[in-house]
């Protein structure tokens, strides 16, 4: 049975530089979901190709929520699609490493699966890079780790 | 003291739960990235599970920027110590009175009997809860059924509350003016204006930290920086109406003009807001207790 993070990381991954447009990553998550294989975190690489931070639907997500949400249950005249806009057209001064997480929980070849496991329940996070010498060599699904652990059940 | 809207209320009432927390030795551009990410102006710096050691701001940052420190500078180089705290069961008008005595824009809530942070507290979250009461409130002019014309509650309107004082430049001016200018204020921006003295633009400590971020020189003019359209309001609109136009734009501030095509005459930020203490009138001291049991 596979055991380590190299049996069952992908090593079909997308990096984006943190200079990078957010349109960019925009681009990869839509052409992912076009393509079937919809992702949902991109790696930010350094000019080195040293793991910089992570972009994620989330981060993204997060920049679109308002400031002062917990009111706006109260209030019913909203057009949500005025508040795209508005983000959208702040989204273009911003860079990928602006709203990137830059400190990432990050794996080695040689680690255990069930380390792994425990990472992303502790931690809530439902990928994991796997980094070598620094830089990028894959990344772990919790829905790989599923699949593989869950197949003799 | 008389009574307000917010007597009686308490900060765990407005606080936000949602504290992010930096290690000392984390960078002040890992610091930058987290204030863009969560759109706050301070993050509290602290080791895991101690006592908080100070806070961060986006003042702090410029003033980073200005001196010559590189964005790799651990942030512990830059924080105020030690931060400012009140209880989650304090009184958000002892809260207020606090952050006014000491001139700062937010408090630290500490959980009852205990040293664990279990919130921020600042102007915007206030002026948040106000107008879940304003809007709420079958007096709220959003709400209201008569026509306003016959409504005979005093409304606060925005040149009452508004701060006079406008800092500005021209388009030509260098960013190492805007932030010269910034940081010998209270202002959080700065209006960018032509030879007519009309609005064209403005810039935030927020531009100024992403300024820093990207690389950009002390030395570009103003006008390659700056924000537009300029937001604003103008002088005769009621509070509400400016308060649920900051918070739905995500806005900080409005610059005031009397009336069309003039040039501006002040500006209201969430804070002057917050300092009011009420929303656009005072009926929600009674209807508030409507509201809260609901």
């Amino acid at each position: 049975m596979k055991t380590i993070a190299k049996d069952v990381m992908k090593t079909n991954f997308k990096t984006l530089s943190p200079d990078s447009p957010i349109s960019e990553a925009l681009d990869i998550f839509k052409r992912s979901k076009k393509d079937g294989k919809t992702i949902f975190g991109i790696m930010v690489t350094d000019q080195d190709g040293a793991i910089a931070g992570m972009i994620s639907m989330y981060d993204i997500l997060l920049f679109l929520l308002p400031k002062h949400v917990k009111i706006w249950g109260n209030i019913s005249d909203i057009e949500i699609e005025g508040i795209i806009d508005r983000t959208a057209d702040k989204l273009k001064n911003f860079l990928v490493g602006d709203i990137m997480t830059p400190k990432v929980i990050s794996v080695t070849p040689d680690t255990h699966l069930m380390m792994i496991l425990d990472i992303m329940i502790k931690k809530h996070v439902r990928r994991l890079p796997v980094v070598s010498s620094g830089k990028p060599v894959g990344m772990v699904y919790i829905s790989d780790l599923f699949n593989h652990l869950l197949e003799r059940v | 003291m008389g009574k307000d809207t917010l007597t009686g209320l308490k900060v765990s009432h407005a606080m936000r739960k949602q504290v992010i927390v930096l290690e000392p030795g984390d960078t002040i551009d890992c610091c930058i990235q987290y204030l863009i990410k969560y759109k706050i102006n301070a993050l509290l710096i602290g080791n895991d599970g101690e006592t908080p050691l100070g806070v961060v701001s986006k003042s702090d940052i410029m003033g980073a920027w200005y001196a010559g420190l590189p964005l790799s500078t651990p942030i512990e180089m830059i924080m105020n110590s030690p931060p400012l705290f009140c209880g989650s069961d304090d009184t958000l008008d002892s809260a207020l009175d606090t952050m006014k005595t000491n001139n700062i824009y937010r408090l630290y809530a500490l959980e009852k009997n205990s040293n664990s942070v279990v919130g921020a507290l600042a102007y915007p979250d206030i002026v948040g809860l106000l107008y879940h009461y304003c809007s709420q409130c079958d007096q709220g002019i959003f709400n209201k059924t008569k026509e306003i014309s016959n409504d005979r509650i005093k409304r606060y309107k925005v040149h009452e509350i508004m701060t006079k004082k406008v800092e500005s430049c021209k388009e030509d001016a260098s960013l190492e003016s805007v932030v010269e200018i910034l940081s010998g204020s209270r202002f959080g921006a700065i209006l960018v204006s032509d030879d007519q003295n009309y609005p064209k633009g403005v810039i935030s400590k927020t531009d100024i930290t992403l300024c820093f971020r990207h690389g950009q020189d002390l030395s570009v003019p103003a006008g390659t920086i700056m924000s537009t359209p300029v937001a604003s309001c103008f002088e005769k609109d009621p509070v509400e109406s400016a308060i649920k136009t900051m918070i739905l734009k995500d806005l900080h501030r409005l610059f005031v003009i009397p009336k069309e095509n003039k040039s501006v005459s002040g500006v209201l930020s969430l804070t002057d807001a917050a300092r009011l203490r009420s929303g656009s009138c005072h009926a929600c001291i009674t209807s508030r207790i409507r509201v809260d049991k609901s």
